[in-house]
């Protein structure tokens, strides 16, 4: 598959009237709805080279079917990284998780994704192969057309190339992780979000069991990610500790070797189903409201005699919050109903993961966004003929 | 009949159309646009609202302004219309400390966000030199930079959503938190285009614990150039890293007595903020990089009041250049960071062939160049030698892979440059997002993209970067 391969392609469909749905590495599939119509699909694994690594410009041009894994191994040698945090990297790749809007739990400290988008490549409808920005790492000149591409869910054109600004990877990395007994919860997680040294990622988890390293608490359990050189992780470690300590938390459990993997759970626990009978919702809160909206969730959940797990990203407020019921009947007979509950109380939750796609009741885009018919009408205008992805998007887009 | 309707709408008070306050609404720190048809100084969205409404039912276009510093023709209407100005609009509306954001008014002053917050230990990272009187509204539209963006990021970065006025007076909000397309990422840097921005939720950050600000010394520009290409190869990013020439260290240290050395050939001002028990080991390596490339001191501001001073002087450089000649013309280039001894290289050669001289003070760390060149405008040799070598620089710069603005912006001066940066389908692809916002081409025509002839004209001294 060439980028002009695609051009063709989308070209082709587009003058047939066939519908094409866009595919990365598939991690993403749970989200947004699938699409109205597939006539072919166009799979971006094979666009997977490594156009131009510039360590030395601290930036590296990318084919967007590359994994977020082998962008990793990639950059390691360089001691840099994209700290995108997005699930199942060895299969996730760097465009589906930026045509996702992929939004992880170490952006608090490294940015958004988009933040990390320099340039890129895309393919329109039409098969207009459009350019924009570069390699340089500061541009104004004209629109920044990469990062209404982020987030857009292939629905503007499809991203064959992004150009990507890289950080210094932190020299080394440490987890915590610790059992709540009860009346530490709400404490522990303050405590952590207002140490003056910031955790590169702190969670709360109720549930995830097999799925996220560490044993429950009473109040369920906490893992904290920290990162940076020795003498901020030794600093951290002090302050983390006695955070903890003033919080009740009386014993830690510290990994250093087999840090990053235990971090990877994590993110991998995001998109984890229970087969076919689970749903996951991602509710963004503000960090000191997460912990109220998750013991809201839950007594919902409850309400609905549904099995769940939830956790926190203490350091930016999302709540992943996943129910699950004995089997895909028996979910189904109750999903609905606890969606639209679920939208009461959060009308902004979307789903991440989940089959659902014999489900159109479910909101899985949340409200409506205000500026929708800004949105439409871009859309109308770079797929006039709703080649892309038909209705995979908020609103029917 | 348009002045009435605006007069009746938003308050006489509100209303500029005196030739002398057209005339002053005419250019930006770029040059002369056309007169505008009027000026109206809203104090609301609902004002705003009302103003784009009446001068669409009258065809004249829309022209957003903030304090007028650009330095690329953005707020200059070039073909009359309604300017709005959004002095009045300048209100912190919301303060949320809890949750680090403010919702401010377009009119607000970069800085003054900043002082705001201070006693709570917070601050607004984009800091352009001008943020002493720059908008924040404007520092939107131009996705403004500053030195601390090595670090922090652009504006882009910092701004959580948007009120915005549509080509038809309607509002309409973005959230960067909410499904859907990132309608703020297309608004901030489309220079007023694509939507007015009434007010904007920025995010505020905390200030760091430790502030260390060094200065290192070398002997010439390519050095210290080399310097900094190896400072970012080796993974180091300072939270700014800027530098200057001799020309331009001799006409701050006459203007500012800021601390600068004037012996040397180029200077790094470096500044790294973080956690006080990294900083030894980081001004370790900083230094150790620097010594090997050529540099012959090194030393630390020992106070805050060292280090505001080395930094007024850096932010007031430009202002500094009336010192060397009576005008000066900056140019915002930015290239790939291991070009940046080549990039330099190249400016040097063509001010020596334009017989020219040239100031450099720019962010070495992210490649962004702001080579000033120093004229005469009364003399037309000068002032031709300055238009061309302006655009020499920009070939230079794309030859070198590099872009025509790193932050000032397109506006009117710089939107021929697009064609030898994007191709035409590229360009068309840019044109399909303001044929959405903008399908009459009212709100600030004549900007970003390339049309007619290009005219290059030459700025007045006093202007900020």
């Amino acid at each position: 598959m060439t980028v002009e391969g695609v051009s063709h392609l989308l070209k082709n469909a587009n003058e047939n009237g066939e519908c094409v749905l866009v595919a990365g590495g598939n991690t993403l599939r749970g989200m947004g709805r699938p699409p109205l119509r597939v006539d072919v699909t166009l799979s971006t694994l094979g666009l997977n080279a490594i156009v131009e690594d510039a360590p030395a410009d601290l930036t590296i041009a990318v084919q967007a079917g590359l994994t977020l894994r082998t962008l990793a191994h990639t950059l390691a040698p360089h001691k840099t990284h994209v700290p995108f945090d997005a699930p199942r990297a060895a299969d996730a790749t760097v465009g589906g998780t930026l045509a996702a809007g992929w939004l992880g739990p170490r952006r608090h400290l490294y940015g958004r994704p988009r933040d990390f988008v320099i340039g890129s490549v895309a393919v329109l409808a039409d098969g207009t192969i459009a350019r924009a920005g570069g390699m340089v790492v500061k541009n104004v000149s004209g629109y920044d057309m990469s990062r209404l591409y982020v987030g857009s869910f292939g629905t503007l054109a499809v991203l064959v190339q992004v150009n990507l600004k890289t950080a210094a990877a932190p020299p080394m990395q440490r987890v915590f992780s610790m059992r709540l007994p009860e009346g530490t919860r709400e404490r522990a997680l303050s405590v952590l979000s207002n140490l003056n040294v910031t955790p590169a990622a702190a969670f709360w988890i109720d549930g995830f069991r097999g799925t996220i390293d560490g044993d429950e608490g009473q109040e369920g359990r906490m893992i904290v990610l920290l990162e940076g050189t020795a003498h901020t992780i030794e600093r951290l470690t002090r302050e983390v500790r006695s955070a903890l300590g003033r919080a009740g938390v009386p014993e830690t459990r510290i990994v250093d070797a087999g840090a990053r993997e235990s971090f990877e759970r994590v993110l991998d626990a995001y998109v984890a189903c229970v087969g076919e009978r689970s749903i996951t919702y991602r509710i963004p809160a503000f960090p000191d409201e997460a912990l109220a909206c998750a013991r809201d969730l839950t007594a919902l959940a409850t309400r609905f005699e549904l099995r769940h797990d939830a956790l926190v990203d203490a350091m930016n407020g999302d709540v992943i919050f996943r129910v699950n019921d004995l089997d895909a009947m028996a979910l189904g007979a109750k999903i609905e109903m606890f969606d639209d509950a679920l939208h009461d109380q959060q009308p902004n939750a979307i789903v991440i993961a989940g089959n659902h796609s014999h489900r159109p009741l479910l909101a899985v885009w949340g409200a409506q966004p205000d500026a929708i018919e800004q949105m439409r009408a871009l859309k109308s205008r770079f797929d006039p003929k709703n080649t892309l992805n038909p209705g995979r998007f908020v609103a029917g887009i | 009949m348009l002045l009435s309707r605006l007069v009746e709408a938003l308050g006489a008070d509100a209303v500029k159309s005196q030739p002398e306050d057209l005339s002053v609404y005419s250019f930006d720190a770029y040059t002369e646009g056309s007169l505008p048809a009027a000026v109206v100084l809203p104090s609301s969205t609902a004002e705003v609202s009302a103003a784009v409404k009446i001068a669409r039912e009258f065809g004249e276009p829309i022209v957003p302004r903030g304090a007028g510093t650009g330095l690329c023709g953005g707020a200059s209407p070039m073909r009359g219309g309604v300017v709005v100005a959004f002095t009045r609009m300048n209100r912190i509306v919301e303060l949320d400390l809890a949750h680090r954001r403010a919702r401010v008014q377009p009119g607000v002053i970069n800085a003054d966000l900043s002082a705001h917050v201070a006693g709570d230990r917070l601050f607004y990272a984009p800091d352009p030199s001008s943020q002493k009187i720059s908008t924040i509204g404007g520092n939107v539209a131009t996705n403004a930079g500053g030195p601390h963006c090595l670090s922090y990021g652009t504006t882009m970065n910092h701004v959580l959503g948007l009120e915005i006025v549509d080509d038809r007076g309607e509002v309409f909000t973005t959230d960067v938190d909410r499904a859907g397309y990132d309608i703020t990422a297309a608004m901030v840097g489309s220079e007023g285009t694509l939507g007015i921005v009434t007010s904007a939720w920025v995010r505020l950050m905390r200030m760091p614990e430790s502030v260390r600000v060094w200065l290192a010394t070398f002997g010439d520009v390519e050095s210290a150039s080399s310097a900094v290409s190896a400072i970012i190869a080796a993974g180091i990013v300072p939270t700014a890293l800027e530098m200057m020439d001799a020309v331009a260290t001799s006409a701050v240290e006459r203007a500012f007595r800021a601390g600068y050395p004037t012996d040397a050939g180029a200077v790094l001002l470096i500044e790294h903020a973080g956690l006080e028990d990294d900083m030894n080991a980081y001004e370790s390596a900083i230094s150790a990089i620097a010594r090997d490339h050529g540099a012959s001191s090194w030393r630390a501001a020992r106070s805050q009041a060292e280090r505001d001073l080395l930094w007024a002087g850096r932010k007031g450089a430009a202002g500094a250049m009336g010192r060397l000649a009576p005008n000066y013309y900056l140019q915002d280039v930015c290239v790939r960071r291991s070009t940046l001894p080549k990039a330099l290289h190249a400016v040097s050669d063509i001010a020596r062939t334009y017989d020219l001289t040239v100031a450099n003070v720019f962010h070495a760390g992210d490649g962004n160049l702001h080579p000033m060149l120093c004229y005469d405008r009364r003399d037309a040799r000068q002032v031709q030698a300055v238009i061309e070598s302006g655009n020499e620089i920009l070939k230079a710069a794309i030859a070198l892979g590099g872009t025509v603005s790193g932050e000032h912006g397109i506006g009117f001066e710089k939107r021929e440059a697009m064609r030898e940066v994007y191709s035409t389908a590229d360009l068309a692809t840019m044109a399909r997002v303001r044929e959405v916002f903008d399908p009459k081409n009212m709100l600030n025509p004549e900007k970003i993209f390339p049309a007619g002839a290009q005219c290059a004209e030459v700025r007045a001294p006093g202007n900020v970067a």
